[in-house]
């Protein structure tokens, strides 16, 4: 029996080294978290949570750091960028799913993937390249002339069309996370049981109200999911608005004003940081920006697993 | 107008509307991608693949020493992220298969996917390049090996999940140990799958830029030193585009132009090989 003892002693070999390297993903979540923790512990002492969080002062030079100019940054590109990209994603996954000929499902979903694999710093370029001078130019003079004299709605167009600002950065972000929410709104679609689908048409639905009341309703967790999903990756996202976002650390009332991010300001100062408190400040930003995707993935995760779970019974 | 008629035209209108979303979704596609062909197809010259940069503002010079630290950093990335994740996704398709602990190492798994790249970054620059005192190709594979092994994990456990249990147990009756199971069978049907997650894995951390920043940093000379600081061709596109020369922008566009090829194809060819292998 001395051979499948040797089998035995390889098996447990084997287990143990597999083990090991499934846990390297709770190590460097634990990693991330502690290292981001201890690096930040220095301006978590300076400045507190709440001042921290509250305060819209970033001196460098005077030392005084706060995070609300770059929190208000990321919110306020990720929000307009979900805002932009989610009716145009489930518009696309509704075409694909309900409208489009069979022969053209396949090249579309496709396509539509393939904007998923273009690297960021591709989108980042190009915004500064292209669509920054096309803002400049003509959307946002035209914005400007027209919403921008609206009572309730002007603030949002004042100031000078650079095109380095936030409108052009929350369109490069749109741009980015629409495959992401529109494949995950596809796959929801695509679980609507034909059975019931059929039933609604059998009772003489249009197609607008067979995807309005059964295919929407039936795949609501599954948009949910995958639009949380793309606010998470709008959230970390850097390459793509630090090109045109022009890292500016104030609160911009204007769309038309450049801004900054949490990503922004790492990737901008991170390297040039000089003093401990300065290196500290910023390991603090990337805590929050941590915690702050990591929890909206998280969340995104249970919606989605929840949709498959209910629906694939 | 009666109901049916107001029935139908809303429908048109509706369903007209998706069918412009997936329009302007496909616009965007053909834009992005033509703006980089047409200018990343001027600027590929020879001179940009067989010569190092030369000093700011001066015309002419190449990109060699990106394309080169961009090869040795993913290379290095996958050899160290690619054991790893298929490792690790074994354990969680075979030996943990079902347990609480595999479901939530799985879980997290993808929620680590989209976590931030930049700070991975951050997070390598404190355990690697600080203590070190400086910058080096190690620490951007580093870096990009952690935003590797989650999708490698991941893609592996749904392959080795699609091999049919049956076929484990005809191994089992022969008396073959676990271990030889998952080598010579379970790996062996799942091998197609498993190669294509580590295809799109690499597309995916090719163009990372962000991680590279504070890890491999940059070098504008040749340097095939991965314990120093190499450039790499997504952070020589950031300091490129946004530095102030003409000649510059024009090899940022050709290094663009490379990337997005490079990213694209190997997308592609994994989607062919799933297709091919499961989809038939």
């Amino acid at each position: 029996m001395d051979n499948s003892r040797k089998h035995n002693y390889f098996d447990l070999l084997f287990a143990s080294v597999t083990a090991v390297a499934s846990f390297t993903v709770i190590i460097f979540i634990i990693g991330i978290v502690a290292v981001l923790f201890n690096e930040s512990s220095l301006a978590i002492g300076r400045f507190g949570v709440v001042n921290f969080l509250t305060s819209t002062v970033w001196d460098p030079v005077k030392g005084i750091f706060g995070a609300a100019t770059t929190i208000y940054g990321t919110v306020v590109t990720t929000v307009f960028a979900l805002l932009f990209s989610i009716p145009t994603a489930i518009g696309i996954a509704i075409f694909v799913t309900e409208i489009a000929p069979n022969f053209l499902k396949t090249p579309i979903g496709v396509a539509i993937e393939l904007l998923a694999a273009i690297p960021s710093i591709i989108y980042g370029m190009w915004g500064l390249f292209t669509l920054a001078p096309i803002m400049s130019r003509y959307v946002e003079p035209a914005l400007k002339a027209s919403i921008g004299k609206l009572p309730y709605l002007g603030f949002l167009f004042q100031g000078n069309p650079m095109g380095i600002d936030l409108l052009t950065a929350s369109s490069i972000l749109a741009i980015m996370i629409i495959p992401f929410t529109a494949s995950i709104a596809r796959d929801s679609f695509n679980l609507t049981p034909s059975v019931v689908k059929e039933s609604a048409y059998a009772i003489g639905a249009t197609r607008w109200e067979v995807v309005k009341n059964v295919v929407l309703p039936y795949s609501k967790l599954g948009i949910f999911g995958g639009a949380a999903l793309s606010l998470g990756r709008a959230l970390g996202e850097t390459m793509a608005v630090a090109f045109v976002l022009g890292n500016n650390h104030r609160i911009a009332t204007s769309l038309l004003d450049a801004a900054s991010t949490i990503t922004v300001s790492l990737a901008n100062e991170f390297t040039e940081a000089d003093t401990d408190l300065y290196l500290s400040s910023l390991y603090y930003l990337a805590l929050i920006l941590f915690v702050m995707s990591f929890v909206i993935l998280a969340v995104s995760k249970y919606f989605l697993l929840k949709a498959e779970r209910k629906y694939s019974r | 107008m009666n109901l049916e008629t107001k029935r139908k035209a809303e429908s048109f209108i509706a369903l007209t509307l998706s069918g412009l979303a997936a329009a302007v979704g496909l616009f965007w596609l053909v834009y992005i991608l033509g703006d980089v062909l047409i200018n990343g197809i001027g600027a590929l010259k020879p001179s940009l693949f067989l010569n190092d940069p030369v000093p700011a503002g001066v015309e002419g010079g190449g990109l060699r020493n990106a394309f080169i630290g961009q090869l040795m950093i993913t290379g290095a990335a996958t050899l160290i992220g690619v054991p790893i994740g298929v490792l690790g996704g074994t354990f969680l398709a075979e030996y943990g298969r079902g347990s609480r602990t595999a479901r939530a190492i799985s879980v997290l798994s993808d929620i680590t996917v989209s976590v931030p790249a930049l700070v991975v970054g951050a997070f390598v620059w404190a355990i690697v390049v600080r203590p070190l005192h400086h910058f080096s190709g190690w620490a951007g594979a580093l870096a990009l090996s952690i935003i590797m092994i989650p999708i490698v994990l991941r893609t592996t456990e749904d392959m080795l999940s699609l091999v049919p249990w049956t076929l484990r147990e005809a191994a089992f009756a022969l008396g073959a140990p676990y271990y030889k199971v998952i080598i010579q069978i379970v790996y062996r049907g799942a091998a197609t799958g498993i190669l294509t997650g580590i295809l799109l894995s690499m597309a995916r951390v090719a163009g990372e830029a962000a991680p590279l920043l504070f890890t491999s940093f940059n070098n504008n000379f040749f340097s095939g030193n991965m314990n120093g600081p190499i450039a790499s061709l997504t952070v020589t596109i950031f300091q490129y585009a946004m530095g102030p020369y003409k000649s510059w922008h024009e090899q940022a566009w050709g290094a663009a132009f490379v990337i997005t090829l490079f990213i694209l194809t190997l997308t592609i060819v994994g989607r062919v090989i799933i297709w091919w292998r499961y989809k038939r």
